[in-house]
């Protein structure tokens, strides 16, 4: 049994504060993603809980041990870096087996379990290779195999397909997820690209600028975002937010709107889009169509607020007409002032 | 300012380079202009002066010096130059001297110097400044080098006062001449390991820093401790910045010359002094040449031992 609990981690670089405060409960063979933009200290979270990286207050336990004070090497955890770290000087073959000779573990098992481990990443023929001889790929899959080889209660990544192009980076990304399913390790992934943390968590911890915005399932995440950040982050494109301070949006297509709303949130696919005239609509002028093949997207201008809808493919759809859309009533979230999310 | 004149200009007919992606690449003026491509014998044109400085003051007084060795005073070429020095009594113990000076202050320099630079690398707050003070002896001549362990080690000096005041000598003694050749040699060590141990240091300190932090990371988190990773990471990963320092250190170390000529005087025969003496008071430049030629071969075998040894293979090139 190996969760990781993090309660209270906060971090500063001189006078930038990285982190303010993050707590985040990993349950066992959780795959939890830490998801959000460039620089909002995903990394430097990941680092904290490895131990490369003294937090300044807060706790970290790693299935019931507190290793704050704890060496990376004593926390019993294997880490994949985004640039893969293979080490240049050592066979393919040593990097693998590395972890398992600082555990001094017998030749002969560390032989079998590289062998099994080369043959499950498929890179058996590469063995007796440097890293400067493979491919971006295959590397990949070496820095994978030396974490995996190790048996890790805990298994760390930092975004480790964002080197990779992006066919690569598809195929890498279904074969991550049927590996991990089949270890069960406990794992925490760290990726700026939504769809990957959306096809791959269990949980995703969304982060901005040094704190947890949301922490919940994928699905959680992307029909009911906690924040504006949340909705506007996740989503392609993101959620619309409609101001709507003075009731006036909601009341015209019929909707409950808690005391304190400021905004309301929809996400384009929620919106019913119809041609014609109808009871409790927002006539709404077509702006910019796209046809992306099995869907197609436009921009709605209403009273000066843009809207971003998504149509039937089939629909014709004319720059500068006016149409009329219908939100969801039971997909709509509403924000406050400050964009956290009000219960209905 | 300039990116935006770069993008305003972007579609007019007399950039046609600035557009779309083409923007990043290729040589612009600050005023988004295409600059004119770099002519390719430009780069030869600027090494040229560097080029002919060698040649004129690197390679004709090698050549001359090598004619001064291999022919006799009548310009026949011989092998009479050598038969004199390896005749001459000094010559064997200038020999021995000399690879007995390098082999004992090399080592040590290069451990010594592995040391600081670990500390150093592990240092964040002050650790240009420590650099600097360790760097101090870089900036002495070795003339001045000499004269100061003579002060600190003659007769009269710091060392034997030292003794005195801690009542270990009742009087001074005479650590600098023939009488006490191992105290000599070492002197001649320790004031060579403090001269030029920070040649070294530099050259390891910048390989150190070469190296990306996320092996050493990578190496912790798959449980090496310390040792483990200097052994098994940084030293591997050091061998081309150590080959550099040791060639650099092992060629100075066969010119030393003048911390031995204070220290030791006639008393620690090496052999650039006697190539020395032989030009200077023996007046004899074929013979002096003949030292020199010994210690190039010397040199360049021991670099091509290095330059062996410490080869890294290309595919194990990071
Ligand atoms: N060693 C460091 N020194 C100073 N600032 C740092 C250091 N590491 C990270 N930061 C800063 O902390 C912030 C978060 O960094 P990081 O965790 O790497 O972001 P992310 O991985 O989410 O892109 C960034 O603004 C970065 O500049
Ligand atoms: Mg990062």
């Amino acid at each position: 049994m190996t969760g990781i609990s993090v309660a209270g981690i906060q971090k500063r670089f001189g006078a930038y504060q990285a982190l303010t405060s993050v707590s985040l409960e990993v349950r066992d063979s959780e795959f939890t993603v830490l998801l959000g933009p460039s620089g909002c200290g995903k990394s430097t979270l990941l680092r904290i809980i490895a131990g490369l990286e003294y937090a300044d207050g807060g706790t970290i336990d790693i299935g019931q041990r507190r290793v704050n004070d704890l060496p990376p090497r004593l926390r019993r955890i294997a880490m994949v870096f985004q640039n893969y770290a293979v080490f240049p000087h050592m066979t393919i073959y040593d990097n693998v087996a590395f972890g398992l000779r600082t555990r001094k573990t017998p030749e002969a098992e560390v032989r079998t379990r590289v062998m099994r481990m080369a043959e499950l990443m498929d890179i058996g023929a590469q063995l007796s290779k440097y890293s400067a001889q493979l491919s971006g790929g295959q590397r990949q899959r070496v820095a994978v195999a030396r974490a995996l080889v190790v048996e890790p209660e805990v298994l760390l990544m930092d975004e480790p397909l964002s080197n990779l192009d992006a066919l690569l980076r598809l195929q890498m990304r279904a074969e991550l997820k049927s590996l991990l399913q089949e270890f069960n390790t406990t794992t925490i992934y760290v990726t700026h690209d939504q769809v990957e943390a959306m096809s791959l968590a269990d949980r995703i911890a969304v982060m901005n600028g040094g704190h947890i915005e949301q922490y919940g399932s994928p699905m959680q995440i992307y029909s009911r975002p906690a924040t504006r950040f949340v909705g506007g982050f996740i989503g392609n494109p993101p959620m619309n937010f409609l101001l709507d301070d003075h009731h006036s949006y909601s009341r015209q297509v019929g909707l409950e709107r808690p005391g304190k709303a400021h905004s309301l949130g929809i996400r384009p696919e929620d919106i019913q889009v119809y041609r014609e005239m109808a009871t409790q609509c927002w006539p709404v002028k077509v702006g910019v169509v796209e046809c992306l093949g099995p869907m197609q997207q436009f921009t709605a201008e209403l009273d000066h607020q843009m809207l971003r809808v998504t149509a039937d493919p089939d629909l014709a759809l004319h720059s500068g007409e006016t149409l009329y859309l219908r939100p969801d009533p039971a997909k709509v979230c509403w924000y406050d002032g400050e964009g956290r999310m009000l219960p209905v | 300012m300039g990116l935006f004149r770069v993008q305003a200009r972007a579609f007019e007919p007399t950039y046609p380079l600035l557009q779309g992606a083409e923007i990043a690449v290729g040589w612009y003026r600050l005023d988004g202009r295409v600059a004119v491509k770099p002519n390719p014998w430009l780069p030869y044109l600027l090494l040229g002066p560097a080029g002919i400085f060698v040649l004129v003051f690197f390679v004709y007084p090698f050549l001359q010096v090598f004619f001064l060795a291999f022919q006799d005073s009548a310009g026949q070429w011989s092998l009479e130059n050598f038969r004199v020095m390896v005749d001459d009594f000094n010559f064997a113990p200038s020999l021995i001297n000399t690879l007995m000076l390098c082999f004992a202050v090399v080592p040590v320099q290069i451990c010594l110097a592995l040391v600081m630079a670990m500390m150093i690398s592990r240092v964040d707050r002050g650790r240009d400044t420590l650099l600097y003070i360790w760097t101090i002896p870089l900036g002495i001549s070795d003339l001045a080098a000499g004269i100061i362990w003579l002060s600190i080690l003659e007769q009269s000096g710091f060392f034997n006062s030292l003794l005195g005041y801690a009542g270990l000598i009742d009087q001074p003694l005479n650590w600098l001449n023939y009488q006490n050749p191992v105290a000599l040699f070492f002197a001649v060590v320790v004031a060579e390991i403090w001269r030029a141990t920070a040649i070294v240091l530099v050259i390891l300190v910048a390989g150190v820093g070469l190296i990306p932090k996320e092996y050493n990371e990578a190496a912790e988190v798959f449980g090496a401790g310390t040792w483990r990773r200097f052994f098994t990471i940084t030293l591997p990963l050091l061998r081309p910045s150590l080959q550099s320092a040791l060639i650099l250190r092992t060629l100075l170390a066969f010119e030393v010359f003048a911390v031995v000529l204070i220290l030791g005087g006639i008393d620690l025969p090496v052999l650039m002094g006697e190539s020395f003496k032989w030009q200077f008071e023996y007046r004899d430049a074929g013979v002096a040449a003949t030292y020199a030629v010994v210690i190039l071969g010397i040199s360049i075998a021991f670099t091509l031992l290095f330059l062996w040894a410490l080869r890294v293979p290309e595919e194990a090139q990071g």
